[in-house]
Parts: structure tokens; sequence; C-alpha cells
């Protein structure tokens, strides 16, 4: 435990000494938050809608972060680690190896959570948003989106031959789902097409469950978006297990 | 007389890549407060020997004990009492000395206070620089700390001061002797004879993964025609390419 907390603090200190984080995670989703709400104030989402805009657009904001410290983040430091072998330094000293992307996945996971209450805070204190759904509800379904999207980014991380690999593939991933999945150009504005092709991404799934959570909207709609979820995070997790490259 | 205690052993290691072999019979024992030298040119098998020693390379034949436990199976318990440095030290980026030395000092039940050991090797007043920022001689010092923060018994150090200047190799020297003054078992790789010569109670030289002398270092000298560990080293692993000794029956590539 102790391995840990020390590994966590100091991993925690390097992370923000890099500042990418605190730019992509930290501040654009308050940004995003705060223009949503300066160009669409308390404006309905659509004529007649029960909710504004700003309101469907708080599940999508909070996942920004998510996306940046699971598909850019994780990747990133997985494999340069690698690469730094410090993975391999770990073999030769009591603890497992696996401590050090233990560690990693709870600083990412804190960006996400710093991440939410900022967002919320903004919305809230500015724009006068209230959570209509359930917390616990809501909460669950940001877990959920954390874990399988954090699952994507231990696969390619643990798979990529090298950096410059794991940094190809970590911008493929982040850079569409950032735009079109939802998270910062609202999906609802979209044209048909554009949805369509957005619906392939895991992150866009996520951020309609979040969207019906956060909205208290029925829990019809949100079936098919839980399994795809949880089917990505036990896949890209099974791989992961399995091919993982310590060194 | 103290009686005689096999800290590192090792029996018929045998390792290869892809049908190459890497190491042929690698056979070697290393005894309490002794320092061994494993020695030979790039590429003849030293990194790839400790790493197999070490448990992070799996081999195909032979056995390995390091202070009485298989490396592999007993990983845990073995890692508490040795200390290691790579090659390439591995360190992230933007982390200060004193972090690196407080996150590596957590991974041990009993460390030493690395404060004592950053005071004994001079880099006390480092403790907030960035470790890319230091000197070479400074980061080799800090990695001899890193590697006796396990307060370990025995520590692997893999060629500790290539790319030192002459200056920092002898004061890398001098801790060495120290530490093997206070009880320690070492084991070092290095192609620099004259610190092979200076340091190591006992030697093996590896030629393309094949031990081509295992002894000490006079013995090495009476075995060869020549009068120095340099040349004899360099009639045993035949760099010259002069001597008409005998080609060994290893497998080219």
């Amino acid at each position: 435990m102790r391995a840990f907390r020390t590994l966590l603090k100091i991993e925690c200190k390097l992370s923000l000494r890099g500042m990418d984080m605190v730019i992509f995670a930290i501040l654009m989703p308050v940004v995003v938050t705060i223009i949503l709400g300066a160009v669409f104030g308390n404006r309905p989402a659509f004529e007649g809608a029960s909710y504004s805009f700003l309101a469907q657009s708080f599940g999508a904001v909070s996942t920004i972060a998510v996306c940046a410290g699971g598909v850019m983040g994780l990747p990133l430091v997985i494999s340069d680690y690698r690469n730094k072998k410090i993975l391999k330094r770990l073999k030769v000293t009591p603890v497992q190896p696996g401590l050090i992307l233990a560690v990693e996945t709870v600083v990412y996971a804190l960006y996400s959570i710093c991440s939410l209450l900022l967002v919320y805070g903004t919305a809230a204190i500015f724009f006068g948003y209230r959570l209509e759904g359930s917390w616990p509800l809501f909460l669950s379904a940001y877990v959920l989106v954390i874990v399988s999207m954090f699952s994507i980014g231990l696969m390619v991380g643990g798979l990529a031959p090298n950096t410059k690999t794991a940094g190809l593939i970590a911008s493929i991933l982040y850079f569409p789902m950032l735009i079109f999945s939802g998270a910062t150009l609202p999906y609802e504005v979209m044209p048909r097409v554009m949805q369509n092709l957005a619906d392939i991404m895991p992150l866009t799934q996520g951020i309609k469950l979040l969207k019906a959570m956060s909205l208290g909207l029925p829990a019809g709609e949100v079936f098919l978006p839980i399994v795809l979820m949880l089917s990505i995070a036990l896949i890209c997790t099974g791989i992961s297990v399995r091919f993982f490259r310590w060194e | 007389m103290k009686e005689k205690c096999i800290t590192i052993k090792a029996e018929d290691l045998n390792k290869s890549y892809n049908g190459v072999k890497v190491v042929t019979e690698l056979s070697f024992t290393v005894e309490r407060e002794q320092i061994f030298g494993l020695l030979g040119a790039n590429g003849a098998g030293k990194t790839t020997a400790i790493e197999c020693l070490l448990g992070p390379k799996a081999f195909e034949a032979g056995s390995i004990e390091v202070l009485g436990m298989n490396p592999v199976k007993e990983r845990r318990k073995l890692f508490e009492r040795v200390g290691v440095q790579f090659q390439e030290s591995a360190y992230q980026e933007k982390i200060s000395v004193g972090e690196l030395c407080e996150v590596t000092a957590a991974l041990y039940r009993n460390p030493a206070d690395y404060e004592t050991l950053l005071m004994q090797f001079g880099l006390s007043d480092k403790k907030k620089s960035c470790v890319s920022e230091l000197s070479g001689g400074q980061r080799q010092r800090l990695f001899i700390v890193l590697a006796l923060i396990p307060d370990p018994e025995v520590v692997f150090l893999d060629e500790l001061t290539t790319g030192l200047d002459a200056k920092a190799r002898r004061e890398v020297w001098r801790y060495l002797e120290r530490m093997k003054e206070n009880g320690l078992t070492i084991l070092i790789t290095s192609h620099f004879m004259d610190e092979v010569e200076i340091l190591c109670d006992k030697i093996l030289i590896l030629k393309k993964g094949l031990t081509v002398f295992s002894g000490t270092v006079k013995e090495a000298v009476e075995a060869s025609p020549a009068e120095n560990l340099e040349d004899a080293y360099l009639w045993f692993t035949d760099e010259e390419g002069t001597n008409g000794k005998e080609e060994q029956n290893h497998e080219s590539l």
C-alpha cells in the first residue's frame, strides 16, 4: 500500500508538471461548458423540450476528460514507461509491475473526477444547472464510461510496439472521438449522416447513456449503450491482460 | 577461516533467440563479499546473462540461485535483498533525484535511508534537480544509490562506468570497494580491463555466449601468453583475430 501511495503521489506530480492533462482534461471541459452556456444560455434543447441545451450537453462535456485520459494519456504513458524500461525495472523489485498500471489508471480517473466536479460547478454556479436525473445512476454510468474508455487505452498502450505507434493510434482514437462523438460538438446539432457515423464510436454510446441518466429520461433507450460499453471493457481488458508487452 | 558462502550460483545456463544461441552452458559461482566481473565484447551475451540471472528473461535450460532462492519463483522475497542497475537506467521524464529515491524506497519493506546514501555519494545538494540534468558521473552515482536503496546483500551493476570520464570512473571504483568492505556481493559487467583488474576478485569472459575463461585475474594472465589482463582478454576473445587458437564450435549468425 505504501508503494502504491508513494507512486501515486509522484506520478500525479509528474503528470501535473507535464501540463497536457491540465489543459485537455481540466481547462478544456470548463471552457466548453462556458461557451455552451454563453451561446445557448438556458434555451430549451429543441422546441418544446423540457430541458435546456446546456442540460442536454452536460453528460457529453463531462466525458472530455475521460476521453483525454483514456485514449490519449494512458496509452502514451504506458508505452513511454515500457520504452524507458520502467516496467522492466519493476520486475526486479519486490512489487508487481502491474502496480504502475493501477497507479496510472487512478491518476487519470482522478483527472476525470476533478473535471466532472468543475464542469458541474461551472454549469451550476454560472448557468443555474441542476441534474434532473438521479446522481447514483449518473455516477454509475460515468464509472462505466471511464472503465470502458480506459480499457481501450490500456489495450493500445499494452500492445503498441513503440511510443510512435502508440501516439499515432491514440491520435486516431482521440481526435475523432473528441469532436464527433458529441463531447465537444453537440451530437444533437449534427446532420443525420454525421450522427450515423458518430454512432459507431464507443464514446458516443457512453454520452447517450450519460445524457439519459442526467436528464432522467426513460431507461428504455439505454440498454444498447450499456451492453456495448460493457462488451468493450471486457474485450479490451481481456486482450490487454493476454497480450500485454512488458518490454 | 571464514566459511565460504555462495551468493550467486548459475549452472549450465542456456538462452537462445530465434534458434541462435546467445548464452551457452554458462556456469559460475560468486561468494559473499566478492566482486565478480562478467566480461566480454558488446553482444557477447553479458546483459542477456544478467537478465536471465535476475528473472526478466526466461532461459531454456540450466538453473540459477541467488541467495539460495529462485529469482522467478521467489521474486518478491529475493528482490527485497537484491539491488539492480540495468545498462539503460529507467526513470520517468522530469522526475527529480529526491522523487526517484523516494519512489524507489517505497517499493521495499525495509529500505536504507536514501538521504544518507545521497550524502555518502555526494548528491545531497542535487535532491531537487531533475535526473536528466545531472552530469554523467552524477547520474551513475545516483544509479548506485538506487541499487543500494533496498539495503541489499547482492547488487548487479551492468556497465556502470561506460560513458564516464577517467576521474568519474575512479570515483565509482572507490565506492564499489567501500561497498564490498561493507559486506556486499557485487556482480558487474564491464569491458574496461583496467577497472576489472583493480576491482574483481573473479572474472568470467564470454565470447559469443561461450565461456572462454573463468577464474581470477592472475589466472587469466597466466593461462594466456599475455602479460597483462587487457592482452589476455584480447587473446581469450581473439578480438584482434591474430592468434591461431582453434575456433570454438559456436553457431554463427
